[in-house]
């Protein structure tokens, strides 16, 4: 019996809620909602709000055009079923993806190699590359968060926004672990899926440049160190 | 495979289909001690119903265990048990689990980190994937992996300690006897 399967056999009993859950359910319902789930617009209001939208829309679509790679659906995607097994090409995909990242000062690459017998996409050097070097500058902010250092900080801060901008793609949903992008990728690339990783990972640069460093240190220690 | 769920036509509704996890709610708080896991469950679904908006019509229990946690921490301030500031000792504050079912597992529990018990727990007791347990502890799924990973070979390497204690004690027992 695995560890796992033991811990869920122990798993506590607990008693029976004693609410009236349709009460309950009642009593909650009859509170003022969300307005934004609950009120649909209309008439004028409606479109006014949606004009609002639109024009919030296109100035987010001009300031972010050209650098928002991490824009899913706008370039399309296919299963990429190309593999490589050499860990010599595997090394030189590593290299090619170092030439065209960075790493904080005074932080060295890491050795890393394909192990023997396994296979992988072509991409997945780049993408361990970016992971690298994104965690690498995240850990390089904290420091520079907890020493106060503000221009290691800006340097870590620019260097990360370049990473969600040009570094990262985020996989529409449904699609399958094999994904690739159509066309030519300037650069390494890690893929995410499309579950909130990219918008947690550009809130935590948006929280830590407003002084809120408390996920930018914690993906640090979860994540980190390199090596 | 990837299934989509036709949203439901009102906030009632929709509403409806998050409240049927209010179960889970409680059970969750209480697994970690709450003195009021009924009322953290139906607090959890308040804010639920004036958020609505936020929470993920899909899959809405990360959220809504993310939602539950915070107040468990709440409580525990109220309490005056802890009053935790660094982000690693919040993330673990909720991860005291009540007896389990079996004092060996229970001990071994005892001996991890809160970071490593609430892994665990929300895998095993919460019925979570590691995705899902990944959104309501604010993770990496990546990152949550690695953890549960981690915990899952101190958590085995603590039972193996146990047992190897309880069978020299046996052996002793029975040499003095």
């Amino acid at each position: 019996m695995n560890e796992i399967t033991r811990l869920r056999r122990a798993r506590p009993d607990c008693s029976e809620l004693s609410v009236d859950r349709e009460a309950l359910f009642a009593a909650i319902v009859s509170q003022p909602a969300d307005r934004s789930a609950r009120v649909a617009p209309s008439g004028r209001r409606g479109r006014r709000r949606k004009l609002v939208l639109a024009v919030a829309l296109a100035l987010l679509v001009v300031l972010t055009a050209g650098t928002a790679l991490a824009v899913t659906g706008v370039i399309g995607w296919h299963d990429d079923t190309r593999i490589i097994s050499d860990p010599v090409e595997w090394q030189k995909l590593y290299r090619d993806a170092q030439s065209k990242l960075t790493m904080p000062p005074g932080t060295k690459w890491p050795v890393r190699t394909l192990q023997a017998n396994t296979v992988t996409s072509p991409l997945q050097p780049g993408g361990e590359a970016v992971a690298i070097s994104q965690v690498a500058w995240e850990c390089y902010w904290a420091d520079a968060i907890k020493q106060g250092d503000g221009q290691a900080g800006r340097q870590a801060q620019a260097a990360l926004t370049d990473i969600a901008r040009h570094h990262i793609l985020v996989a529409p949903e449904g699609t399958s672990e094999n994904t690739a992008p159509n066309g030519h990728v300037d650069g390494p690339v890690a893929i995410y899926a499309d579950d909130g990783g990219f918008e947690y990972f550009t809130k935590m640069i948006a929280d830590a440049a407003a002084g809120h460093p408390a996920t930018l240190i914690q993906s640090c220690r979860a994540n980190g160190p390199v090596g | 495979m990837t299934t989509h769920r036709t949203p439901p036509a009102s906030a009632e509704a929709r509403f409806r289909h998050i409240f049927c996890h209010l179960d889970a709610i409680a059970r969750y708080a209480a697994r970690r001690g709450s003195r009021d896991p009924e009322g953290i469950a139906a607090e959890t679904m308040t804010i639920a119903w004036r958020k609505l908006s936020a929470v993920p019509a899909d899959d809405p229990r990360p959220w809504l265990f993310m939602t539950a946690r915070h107040l468990l921490m709440a409580e525990r301030r109220r309490g005056g048990r802890q009053a935790p500031l660094d982000p690693e000792v919040l993330e673990g504050v909720a991860a005291r689990p009540v007896e389990s079912g079996d004092p060996e597992v229970t001990a071994a529990l005892m001996e991890l980190s809160p970071n490593d018990r609430e892994a665990l727990v929300l895998i095993a007791w919460d019925d979570l994937t590691p995705a899902q347990a990944a959104a309501s502890l604010g993770i990496r799924p990546v990152a949550f992996r690695v953890r549960l990973l981690r915990a899952r070979r101190r958590f085995g390497r603590a039972l193996e300690a146990r047992a190897s204690a309880a069978e020299r004690a046996r052996l002793l027992e029975m040499e003095s006897a």
